[in-house]
């Protein structure tokens, strides 16, 4: 959980709160087309997921931000590039709006989408 | 019907031009970035991308068109860099496999090739973001698609095309705030219209390696290292800002100007422009006369550039500091000088930025984090260079993004000692760790006054005495400087080490220097003595024993 102490209190920012971010920072990623179930039995009914908690993990491990996000990206796209741009993108996205440094950010590539197979 | 299509043999020449007049232009492109990501050189990914593209097709192309359309795509999505880049090889990957098995292209072919790239390009995002590169290709499209009504000669469409490019790239201002806010186009946008520009200029036999003329963001005008380029009789300074009329032509204003002087800039934003020429004494009124013949002028600035120069050469051979350039990927050394002279070494061993700060003036967070932040790099190595500036030092690391390892240098000598091991090339927790390591080599002297009488330590110091303090600690007092010099250099066992480094402060005067170097030469024969002008306020001496 993320916290923090003011002088009026405290302020606890929920992973949820923190997987919306990264949701929305993850879509902003070009080649980026959706995010996936983390596993399997969660996935079953549908292979793209629009809820952002289902296709991000946030852990606090040590006090440390570790973030896991599952992608699908498009067919055709350079998966390195990509997968480094939602990693910036993310821990950009993250710092900036919610404040906590971010110590990983893990782009698990679930599958590709092939809208044009070459 | 000579050269209506383009053949294989044709388009690698093409793709070619594309990429050597993105590469004339890229820093520019680089200069319109405006949001402070990593991922932000919009203009080298794009040109990494294009070169590794042109790179494929120099193997594999031949006088196919829709094999070197292939080999490009294929190029382009390998080497792929950055966000922009993955775009631009999605953008190559649809144009190329429209034009699947074409041995040529037509008017119709090259306009549906553009039109699949369009598709390609929007099928990569969920949430396609209007303003950007994919904008400017759905409006190349467009055009492509018009052009073909009016003509079947590929070459009139891809000339139509940049137009649209051209017109497309400068409404992105339109779409998106933050660059119209930032007084910029949108930097993938304005990438692929010279891509194509490029093209065009190699079909008309134009340069490709000179850019012709740069109109900039304002922010990126650099008027003050205009004045390096004064020639002779230029000696008039003329800023003109201005907007500009209904068809208003750059290339034509250009054109214009050339013909007024030299050293010619022309800066964009919000509607306006600035313009800045070197021009002759009796001809320093053209250039505003030319100007109110286009637009409306709204701020003219002129300035005698002769009497300038003698101002600046006499202030600037003492104050500019060359500091290292560091390019993407390299490593950053950020240091911490309280002085002019410490801050020259530090530049002549390789810093990139310097932060000015001392015992008595600490930098803030904000000082340490903008002297990075804009570095184009994400490697930084920070060198506070005293104990009270370290906790400001870790916590710029803490907000920026950007890899940064923070040395604990708690003096001068041990931020120099740090500064030998720095290089801008290895792997940045390897020189991290050995430039930490360096510190412990080095045996700090800093010489100063007493402010008040006080026992530390055992050493008992009243109020204007001069002290020596040892890695920090107090060491020695004494009355006289040149005793207190003598006695820490005892006292640090100085005869057992090989080099003195003295930097004298910015109250000591260089002969008083010279001569207490000189008695510490005599003592120490057998040691190197190097006396440095060090500028630092307060502490007559900073000595390092190595």
């Amino acid at each position: 959980m993320g916290q923090e102490k003011t002088v009026l209190g405290s302020i606890h920012i929920s992973p949820a709160a923190i997987a919306s971010v990264v949701y929305q920072a993850a879509y902003q990623s070009y080649g980026v087309v959706g995010l996936a179930p983390k596993n399997l039995a969660e996935g079953l009914a549908s292979s793209i997921t629009h809820d952002p908690n289902r296709g991000v993990n946030v852990a606090f491990e040590d006090g440390k931000l570790i973030i896991d996000i599952y992608v699908i990206l498009e067919y055709g796209t350079r998966i390195s590039s990509v997968a480094q741009s939602v990693q910036n993108a993310v821990r950009f996205s993250v710092e900036k709006h919610i404040g906590l440094t971010v110590a990983e950010v893990n782009v698990h590539v679930q599958g590709l989408r092939v809208s044009n197979p070459d | 019907m000579q050269n209506k299509t383009i053949d294989g043999t044709m388009l690698r020449s093409l793709m070619e031009a594309g990429q050597v007049w993105l590469k004339t232009n890229h820093q520019m492109v680089n200069a319109l970035n405006v949001f402070p990501v990593p991922d932000g050189d919009t203009g080298t990914n794009m040109l990494l991308t294009m070169n590794a593209a042109v790179a494929e097709v120099n193997q594999n192309g031949n006088s196919s068109a829709g094999t070197t359309a292939a080999a490009f795509a294929q190029g382009a999505l390998m080497g792929a860099r950055g966000n922009s880049g993955v775009i631009l090889s999605q953008i190559w990957r649809g144009f190329s496999r429209s034009l699947h098995g074409n041995d040529t292209i037509n008017a119709q072919q090259l306009a549906n090739a553009f039109c699949e790239a369009r598709d390609t390009a929007y099928k990569g995002v969920v949430r396609p973001v209007e303003g950007t590169i994919l904008t400017v290709t759905k409006d190349i499209a467009a055009e492509a698609t018009e052009a073909v009504k009016d003509t079947d000669d590929a070459v009139e469409v891809l000339r139509r095309c940049v137009i649209a490019a051209d017109r497309s790239v400068a409404s992105t201002p339109e779409f998106l705030p933050i660059l119209k806010q930032a007084g910029v186009v949108d930097s993938g946008g304005k990438g692929l219209f010279f891509i194509l520009e490029g093209m065009v200029r190699y079909i008309d036999g134009l340069s490709l390696e000179e850019a012709t003329f740069s109109v900039k963001p304002l922010s990126a005008m650099d008027l003050e290292n205009a004045l390096e380029d004064v020639e002779e009789g230029q000696d008039w300074e003329v800023v003109v800002d201005f907007k500009p009329n209904d068809g208003f032509d750059l290339g034509t204003f250009y054109k214009g100007l050339e013909d007024l002087g030299t050293s010619i800039q022309v800066g964009e934003g919000e509607g306006m422009y600035r313009m800045h020429i070197h021009t002759l004494l009796e001809k320093r009124y053209e250039p505003i006369d030319y100007i109110m013949g286009i637009g409306v002028i709204t701020k003219v600035a002129m300035e005698n550039l002769l009497a300038q120069m003698d101002d600046i050469e006499t202030s600037a051979k003492h104050n500019t500091i060359e500091l290292e350039n560091v390019q993407p990927g390299q490593i950053a050394v950020i240091t911490v000088s309280p002085g002019t002279g410490i801050s020259r070494v530090f530049a002549s061993l390789g810093a990139a930025a310097i932060v000015g700060g001392g015992q008595t003036m600490n930098p803030s967070t904000k000082d340490i984090l903008e002297a990075f932040e804009d570095l184009p790099t994400d490697k930084v190595i920070i060198l506070p260079n005293n104990k009270n500036i370290i906790l400001a030092a870790n916590q710029a690391k803490d907000v920026t993004v950007k890899q940064v390892r923070v040395i604990e240098s708690k003096t001068i000598p041990q931020g120099l000692a740090a500064m030998l091991q720095a290089n801008p090339d290895g792997d940045l927790d390897k020189i991290a760790d050995k430039m930490a390591k360096s510190l412990k080599y080095v045996i700090t002297g800093e010489i100063t006054t007493a402010s008040r009488s006080v026992e530390i330590d055992g050493v008992n110091v009243k109020e204007g005495q001069v002290i020596a303090l040892m890695d920090g600690k107090l060491a020695v007092s004494s009355d006289s400087l040149e005793h207190a010099c003598m006695l820490f250099l005892d006292k640090a066992e100085a005869q057992d080490h090989e080099l003195i480094t003295i930097f004298f402060g910015a109250e000591m005067k260089h002969v008083e220097a010279n001569r207490i170097a000189d008695l510490i030469r005599e003592r120490y024969s057998n040691l190197e003595v190097e006396l440095q002008e060090g500028g630092q306020p307060h502490y007559q001496f900073i000595i390092s024993i190595e």
